[in-house]
């Protein structure tokens, strides 16, 4: 028992918005945090806690408060595994200011990474169980990429758009290909002579919003060699890239309403196992006071990883496209990822396409195009023109995810073929360094220097 | 019934189809003499010189009458003569590619045949490996007079004529000869096969796409050749755990055309034709005699063309394959007029598959070896050609429930299409 809740919880940051679904796994953390997890006195604390909350958030009992404080920062800090890679956070920051090497300053914030993005998830969670279904849904739907949202938004603001589209394109490129690979992979081997259903429907709106978000990227990009580069293809390639990113996020807001309003039942399936209590660890203000300060923290760690993403390139002999598109959506995505081949082992395809599609979906159709609305509103020059081979490896990833799912089973050739096409994309980046320093230095590919 | 000899050239690893040609197929002398061979087979060989003779003409007759294209061995030998008389090299070229024909199909019985005796995951992979051992050779030599654009042309040419050509007149036939039937096929077999194919389909793009945005070709041919046998290791790879799949894990699912075969066709008897050396021997002879033939066609094929009138790119990539498959062509067309899509399928796909994810790294790693810089860059108007059609025969074969019809031909009018623009 003990190791199958702690399994579940590392999976708890699933973004499909799914609020029910999320409360029951809620309901798994707190059996492990106070049940399985943590020491006698723990449970206890954490009982009082939960009748004298409304009570200590006017400040009472000073002796209490601290308690309830500790509580806390036990329930935030150590209620996921990743925790042994906090550490990383104090270091980074002191390697930072010490002035070490700055390519370890890049390793040590990427470490310190991958903690936070999970528990950015759950506090998120915790906030959803006081505000009711709906906005607790949007609430967990739009932070569920908070980490890569940050990471962008800070790459926007340095004006290093290369690093920003590379660094979301790999994060969807990892999401379908290499997280969607291995769960059928895994999933597949261990349940070799069972069979693996899941609801196609699901995956088909998904692959259907996926497929809109390739044609955004396409479009401006064809535009280029149609008419050929120069100032006036640059303004209009600009204008319809600002046009197709607003069609994005209305198609965003319809898909949030279909999912959340409309066709609950489509993405509820997976609800029906758990239905005992489902009650929040940790208080409103103090789960509240937890995201920002978490906020903080990722936006310094990323402003860390976005500073030194060149020396450490230099440093290390790779290319810096391989780095973003490769390896910082391995680490963003990390806890995602586990929690998505667990799920799989267990025969639950159905929460494993939803962690995968869900997050890739909402990385292209709501984090780009809002970072190319607010380059607009920073009068920065960001396009959707990725250039030629970005597009061309997401095309083809969009495509065979969208021809695996077609069939609604699944066996490990599938997961095989798929994590396969994530390792030639891969290698193909990694000796991609030639072209890479052209397109830096020389080809206003990106729009930052048309500006 | 005398048309069911071509089948034996299912690269899936089937088994037990084979044998009931051999009584079907032949004449009644054939028939008995075949009989009397399976007794008398094991004492035969430690019996006196007239028995070892008549042993050996058996065996001759088996290997070379056994196929109705032995009309075309005749050509063997001419191909040869033409060589050393130095007749016009087009004509050395025509005879050695009409000699190749039944060659092609005679390689996939003798694999069969050993088969028997390796038991049956030795004998899929050895069917699964020597399926297109023509094409495999025409390649190796190609490569080895350092005529690389003629290897990727007849490789490519052969997936082409095996998903477009092949495929498609075997929808076509057979959707027209079982008009009223439904004419239905197990997609998952056809799924995992058009999975593979798109694998190939993005270690053939990325070179492409890394050469036109890289700029300069000198800048990007070192990493596009490390990006091509890079992908080349990972598509062996895939294959490797294809043949896993197919044959240990997931048998079941292509077996389904063993079924239908047992029950019209005698569950009885499944002995070999000949013993494991002489087949083994046979192999060999006839390996020899196809590695002759091919370096005749590669050596000659540039001569050809200037005296035909016919870009190379042409022969290489439509007739090269038409004459090499015809033998699994013609199976493919008989099984589909019998409503056994499923083996038609097979044929198709397995072959397809095979070229792509097993023949061409192979090339690319073989090519390594020796030094020679190939990648797996096709052109543009290759690669795209190859794109478009996995892509169709993947939606063509994607319809759940609805049975196949003949408006599946849709594939086929658009081989000639392609062949006019690559030509």
């Amino acid at each position: 028992m003990d190791r199958h809740y702690s399994q579940v919880q590392v999976a708890s940051d699933l973004e499909n918005g799914d609020v029910n679904f999320k409360v029951g796994l809620n309901r798994n953390n707190i059996k492990e945090v106070c049940v399985n997890g943590k020491t006698p006195q723990n449970i206890s604390s954490s009982i009082m806690r939960k009748k004298s909350d409304p009570m200590l958030v006017s400040p009472n009992v000073r002796f209490q408060m601290l308690g309830h404080f500790l509580t806390n920062l036990q329930e935030v800090i150590l209620g996921t595994k990743l925790a042994i890679l906090f550490p990383a956070i104090p270091l980074a920051i002191a390697a930072d200011y010490y002035k070490f090497g700055r390519p370890w300053i890049f390793a040590l914030s990427l470490l310190g990474l991958t903690p936070l993005a999970e528990r950015v998830s759950f506090l998120t969670e915790q906030i959803a169980y006081f505000t009711g279904p709906t906005v607790g849904g949007l609430l967990n739907a739009t932070c569920g990429n908070a980490t890569e949202l940050i990471i962008a938004m800070f790459a926007l603001y340095q004006n290093k758009i290369h690093v920003l589209k590379y660094s979301l394109l790999g994060s969807i490129l990892s999401n379908l290909l290499l997280v969607l690979g291995t769960s059928l992979l895994c999933g597949g081997l261990a349940n070799l002579r069972k069979e693996q259903r899941y609801d196609r429907k699901q995956a088909d709106v998904n692959s259907l919003l996926l497929l809109l978000g390739l044609l955004c990227h396409m479009l401006p990009l064809m535009f280029r060699y149609a008419i050929g580069e120069g100032t006036s293809t640059a303004y209009s390639t600009l204008q319809l890239s600002r046009v197709s990113s607003i069609v994005m996020l209305i198609a965003y807001v319809a898909y949030i309403f279909f999912q959340l309003k409309t066709h609950r039942q489509m993405f509820d399936s997976q609800e029906e196992e758990e239905d005992e209590e489902e009650k929040a660890v940790i208080g409103f203000w103090s789960a509240f006071t937890w995201l920002v300060g978490m906020t903080i923290i990722i936006a310094l760690l990323s402003e860390y990883v976005v500073g030194t993403i060149e020396a450490a390139s230099d440093s290390w002999g790779i290319s810096v496209s391989f780095i973003s598109i490769i390896l910082l959506p391995i680490v963003g995505n990390a806890a995602e990822h586990a929690g998505s081949i667990i799920f799989a082992f267990k025969n639950k395809l159905d929460i494993s396409l939803g962690v995968a599609l869900g997050s890739a979906s909402q990385i292209s159709m709501f984090v780009v195009p809002l970072c190319v609305v607010v380059a607009w509103a920073m009068h920065v020059h960001m396009d959707l023109d990725f250039s030629l081979l970005e597009t061309g490896s997401l095309a083809f990833t969009i495509i065979i995810t969208a021809f695996t799912l077609q069939d609604g089973t699944s066996h490990y050739m599938k997961g095989m073929l798929l994590f396969l096409s994530y390792i030639v994309i891969a290698a193909c980046f990694f000796v991609h360094k030639i072209p890479q320093n052209q397109i830096s230095e020389g080809k206003p590919f990106t729009g930052l220097f048309a500006a | 019934m005398a048309s069911l000899q071509e089948p034996w050239l299912l690269e899936n690893g089937n088994l037990k189809g084979t044998s009931k040609e051999m009584r079907h197929g032949r004449t009644a002398h054939n028939m008995s003499s075949s009989s009397l061979r399976k007794k008398s087979d094991l004492t035969l060989v430690s019996k006196v010189r007239c028995g070892m003779l008549r042993h050996l003409l058996t065996n001759l007759q088996e290997v070379i009458l056994g196929t109705k294209l032995s009309v075309l061995f005749p050509a063997i030998p001419l191909a040869i003569a033409a060589q050393c008389y130095g007749f016009g090299r087009p004509w050395v070229f025509a005879l050695s590619l009409l000699g190749l024909t039944p060659l092609a199909e005679r390689v996939s019985f003798l694999t069969e045949q050993i088969a028997y005796f390796t038991g049956p995951t030795v004998g899929g992979l050895l069917n699964a490996t020597c399926g297109n051992a023509t094409e495999l050779i025409i390649a190796i030599f190609a490569l080895w007079q350092h005529k690389i654009e003629l290897v990727k042309y007849s490789l490519l040419g052969s997936i082409l004529s095996n998903l477009l050509l092949v495929l498609g007149t075997s929808l076509f036939c057979g959707g027209i000869a079982n008009l009223g039937q439904e004419q239905k096929y197990d997609r998952r077999q056809a799924d995992v096969n058009a999975l593979l194919l798109l694998l190939a389909l993005l270690c053939h793009m990325l070179p492409l796409l890394f050469r036109i945005s890289g700029g300069s070709a000198a800048l990007t041919a070192v990493p596009t050749l490390q990006l091509s046998r890079a992908s080349s290791i990972v598509m062996l790879i895939a294959y490797i755990a294809y043949i896993i799949f197919q044959l240990v894990t997931h048998r079941q699912l292509f077996e389904a055309q063993e079924e239908s075969e047992e029950d019209d066709a005698d569950v009885s008897e499944e002995t070999p034709v000949m013993g494991i050396w002489s087949g083994i021997v046979w192999l060999v002879g006839m390996t020899a005699v196809i590695a002759l033939l091919s370096e005749y066609v590669v050596g000659t094929i540039e001569d050809a063309s200037e005296s035909w009138g016919l870009s190379v790119s042409f022969i290489s990539i439509i007739l090269l394959p038409i004459v090499g498959n015809a033998a699994e062509h013609a199976g493919a067309v008989i099984f589909a007029f019998k409503n056994k899509l499923d083996i038609s399928l097979g044929v198709a796909l397995g072959s397809a598959t095979q070229i792509a994810m097993f023949v061409v790294p192979l090339c690319v790693t073989v090519a390594w070896i020796l030094g020679i810089k190939m990648d797996l860059n096709f052109n543009l108007i290759e690669t795209g050609a190859l794109a478009i059609s996995i892509i169709t025969t993947a939606f063509t074969l994607q319809t759940k429930e609805m049975p196949s019809t003949w408006v599946t031909l849709i594939p086929r009018p658009e081989s000639p299409q392609l062949n006019r623009i690559i030509s």
